[in-house]
């Protein structure tokens, strides 16, 4: 096996310790809570007998160590619990709540990018103009900007104040079913927009301020003095030579970027009302359904993981350097 | 193509994709009525859902033997509709007979039998099923079955609310589904997430933590249901509700909260907006006895004299109008604004400087710091609350700098509610700023908290001639003005001792589409009437066809 094959074993039995370094503290973190996802509301009487025998048929009132094993046993063979905060298996819960939250961070992540490069083209190629200027502090502005604090201020104002986008929900209720296929399309792009336009925006921001410097350190190279000694045109200066050679950074933002969108999307899925594993994790949490935050931590880190394994392969690949020292 | 044309590009872009109903309902029985709530059911089987989103749908799916009238009477049974019970008569004073409609039926085809009855008492009152109606329902002795359309319900003892007890507590459930499911299971049980009711409803289909849909049973026996679907949106707070409202997204939300948001609905085309009588109310709770030592007394609030001064010293209606505006009364006493108990109650006025006179009788001496001391105590202590809640942490603002113009020092402590729960039940507090959703009745509302031995006795707070009083209340034959008068009396005893200081019983303002006509919202459960519903023909857009 050459040292690229074991580089990666390296990096993948890395990535395996970190997730189930998470899913160990996360376990005992949510079990040494007070409190049990048994509970009834406040304005229920409490029956303290019918609690402990719902934690005694749920095995909640073992050893954390004897209920960790347990745990440990349970998912070696695939079962993750029973979420009982949503009535339903943890698998079944992070089954619908995956894709949602894959089709917004992905959203966000395209965006993100998208914009981020275009405006990082922009800001280079008018370095130092007042375009410059005021697109980079409004860049900062918005990089410094918490996502939450932008979703609530653009559900003020394009949902209850222009009434132009529904205020998040993945679809209109009542609506959806009864359209056609592009109908239906249609709908869920405008339930996106809002929660997406937050976390990309955020995103696209920095971005975008990592893509002025990368193109300006590459527009300032001999290769690009001399393209442009040959009297190529500026345009295709920057969109042809200095653009390829500064798109490395972008790969490690890409794969930066997945953990920021996925805890992001904790508050960002809360504030629109989109059930995926954030607002998912957030209720988890609330109601100390043990199995169901657990399982969202493990399925979290084993996403951020891939993404920065995914983005260093990625990096390699682009980077002959990088395959050379790996080797 | 500038940014803002960009913007109503993708806003109209559900128009241009096509974003035509291809439904074609017409007449009087379409129509899809969305209503937005943050309570997410777990389940939705009967006697273990734990939230007002599960017993919302219940409402649509099971039947009741018999149902309040608009006057919710709690004693006697005069003003209750028949539902699976056609009529209903006393054998003798302890013994209760309904008697089923034999046009009843599950949606499976089932019909509904009287064994039905006597498996649902069985299953409520069971302990491992653990209800929280388990409680309410100690005093029937047994349900049997005299045919297969009679239900006989004995009681221990007669009582006022003998009547609501048997029919409200319980929603009949089919035991020709459920008899075979360990009820050790009932919590996690399958049925729970599609149920086979006898309501006017039947279950469609679920997201869980996003919809539940229910569509109209054309057959039910009560009457075909005017509006076709009735879907239930799970959002992610009361502010995410308003804005569906706001955006035409969703057709009712039960409680708008407060008055920015009711104004907001005011302003909106295609919304009404619609007060009823409020089931909830919120007060501070004190604990008397010592944090984290129930054997000896609080140094502060074991004290009644200190507990009336501290009650003395809050000006109560102007923390409800800076709160909720013209929207909330102040209780006279720990009851929601539908109790009808509400007048010649005696209660404690605000006095700020008698509240110091009081303090200063009692020892409390101002120190150095602006904060009264006794003994080397100071007359310092806690107020935990429930970290969610904006109208919590307003009143703690509010209370906090009220009591500390006459020297007392308040600390505000806002937690998630698991840790407020365990915080109580280990008696590790001072005094709890808490939300009381009322059921109809003072009987369990106020027996749940207040009498000695009470279930969620907090406050340790105990008094003979006021469990006296509510005994008097709660049993016997006494008439509903008897009743009343024990209720006064009993509220003028607690009022007297201060065990908690009752701060607001706010309006229930909901929010409804404008295009639902035959309204009815009733007071205990807001939307168990919308099977009685429609809309109109000529009121109808794209969701309802």
């Amino acid at each position: 096996m050459g040292g690229g094959g074991t580089w990666l074993i390296r990096r993948i039995a890395a990535a395996a310790a970190i997730v189930f370094a998470v899913v160990s503290l996360t376990f005992v973190s949510i079990h040494l809570a007070p409190g049990s996802p048994f509970l009834p509301p406040p304005d229920r009487p409490l029956d303290t007998a019918v609690v402990a025998r719902l934690n005694r048929q749920f095995g909640l009132d073992r050893p954390i160590r004897v209920q960790y094993v347990l745990y440990l046993k349970n998912l070696s063979q695939g079962n993750l619990g029973y979420a009982f905060s949503r009535g339903q298996t943890v698998r079944s819960a992070l089954a619908t709540a995956i894709p949602d939250t894959l089709l917004l961070a992905g959203t966000a992540l395209a965006l993100d990018l998208g914009l981020g490069l275009i405006l990082g083209i922009i800001l280079a190629a008018r370095a130092r103009h007042a375009t410059d200027l005021i697109l980079s502090n409004v860049t900062l502005f918005i990089y410094s900007v918490p996502a939450f604090w932008l979703g609530l201020v653009l559900v003020f104002v394009f949902a209850d104040w222009l009434h132009w986008f529904p205020a998040g929900f993945p679809t209109s209720p009542g609506l959806y079913e009864s359209l056609p296929f592009f109908g239906q399309l249609g709908d869920r792009i405008h339930h996106l927009a809002l929660p997406a336009l937050t976390l990309g925006l955020v995103g696209a921001a920095g971005t975008a301020r990592y893509q002025r410097a990368a193109l300006l350190e590459t527009l300032g190279r001999e290769f690009v003095r001399t393209a442009r000694a040959k009297g190529v045109s500026e345009r295709r200066v920057i969109l042809v030579h200095a653009l390829r050679n500064s798109l490395l950074p972008l790969i490690t933002l890409a794969g930066l970027s997945l953990p920021f969108l996925l805890t992001g999307s904790v508050l960002i899925e809360s504030v629109f009302s989109w059930p995926g594993m954030g607002r998912m994790a957030t209720d988890a949490v609330l109601a100390r359904d043990h199995a169901l935050v657990t399982a969202i931590a493990m399925v979290a880190s084993a996403m951020v993981v891939t993404g920065s394994l995914v983005a260093d392969v990625l990096y390699a690949a682009a980077d002959p350097r990088i395959r050379e020292r790996a080797s | 193509m500038n940014f803002r044309v960009s913007l109503l590009a993708i806003g109209a872009l559900p128009l241009a994709l096509g974003c035509s109903s291809s439904g074609s309902c017409k007449g009087d029985y379409c129509g899809t009525v969305v209503f937005v709530t943050a309570n997410n059911p777990k389940t939705l089987l009967p006697p273990v859902i734990d939230n007002t989103g599960a017993r919302d749908i219940d409402e649509q799916l099971f039947l009741r033997l018999a149902d309040f009238g608009m006057t919710i009477n709690t004693v006697g049974d005069s003003g209750w509709i028949p539902r699976l019970a056609t009529r209903w008569e006393w054998d003798d004073a302890k013994t209760l007979v309904f008697h089923l409609d034999p046009r009843a039926r599950w949606h499976d085809g089932v019909p509904v039998t009287a064994n039905d009855v006597a498996f649902s008492f069985d299953a409520y009152r069971d302990p491992v099923v653990g209800s929280s109606a388990r409680n309410s329902l100690t005093k029937i002795a047994s349900v049997t079955v005299r045919d297969s359309l009679t239900a006989v319900f004995r009681f221990k003892e007669q009582y006022p609310t003998a009547f609501y007890d048997a029919v409200y507590q319980m929603w009949i459930l089919p035991q020709h589904l459920l008899a075979q499911v360990p009820r050790t299971d009932w919590l996690t049980a399958a049925y729970g997430q599609h149920p086979v009711g006898d309501g006017p409803y039947r279950f469609t289909s679920m997201t869980p933590g996003q919809t539940y849909v229910l569509t109209a049973d054309s057959t039910f026996f009560l009457g075909r249901p005017h509006i076709r679907k009735l879907i239930w949106k799970i959002v992610s707070g009361p502010q995410a509700a308003v804005s569906d409202i706001v955006t035409g997204q969703a057709d009712a939300l039960d409680f708008l909260g407060s008055p920015a948001n009711i104004d907001q609905a005011k302003k909106t085309p295609g919304v009404s907006v619609v007060p009823y009588p409020g089931s909830n109310y919120m007060y501070l709770e004190f604990n008397t006895r010592a944090n984290g030592d129930s054997s000896r007394p609080h140094p502060v609030f074991g004290d009644r004299e200190v507990r009336r001064a501290l009650t003395m010293a809050l000006d109560r209606q102007a923390m409800s109008t800076n709160i909720f505006g013209p929207y909330s009364k102040v209780p006279p006493g720990p009851i929601p604004q539908w109790w009808p108990i509400w007048d010649s109650v005696r209660t404690i006025g605000f006095d700020s400087a008698g509240a110091a006179r009081m303090l200063a009788a009692r020892g409390w001496r101002l120190g150095a710091d602006g904060i009264r001391m006794k003994d080397s105590v100071r007359l310092s202590f806690e107020v935990i609350f429930t970290s969610t809640s904006a109208a919590r942490m307003a009143f703690a603002r509010l209370m906090q700098a009220q009591w500390k113009s006459v020297g007392v020092d308040m600390q505000i402590q806002p937690l998630d509610q698991n840790l407020i729960r365990d915080r109580l039940v280990s008696g590790k507090f001072d005094a709890v700023l808490q939300g009381f959703n009322s059921d109809p009745t003072p009987a369990s509302g106020i027996a749940q908290h207040w009498v000695r031995g009470a279930p969620d006795d907090f406050s340790h707070w105990t008094n003979d001639d006021f469990d006296r009083m509510v005994t008097e209340a709660t049993s016997g034959t006494v008439s509903v003005k008897q009743s009343r008068g024990y209720w006064r009396a009993a509220l003028n005893i607690i009022n007297a001792d201060a065990p908690g200081i009752w701060l607001a019983a706010p309006d229930n303002v909901a929010a409804v589409s404008s295009r639902i006509a035959d309204l009815t919202i009733r007071p205990d459960s807001y939307w168990a009437l919308a099977w009685t519903w429609r809309i109109p023909a000529d009121r109808l857009i794209d969701r309802d066809r």
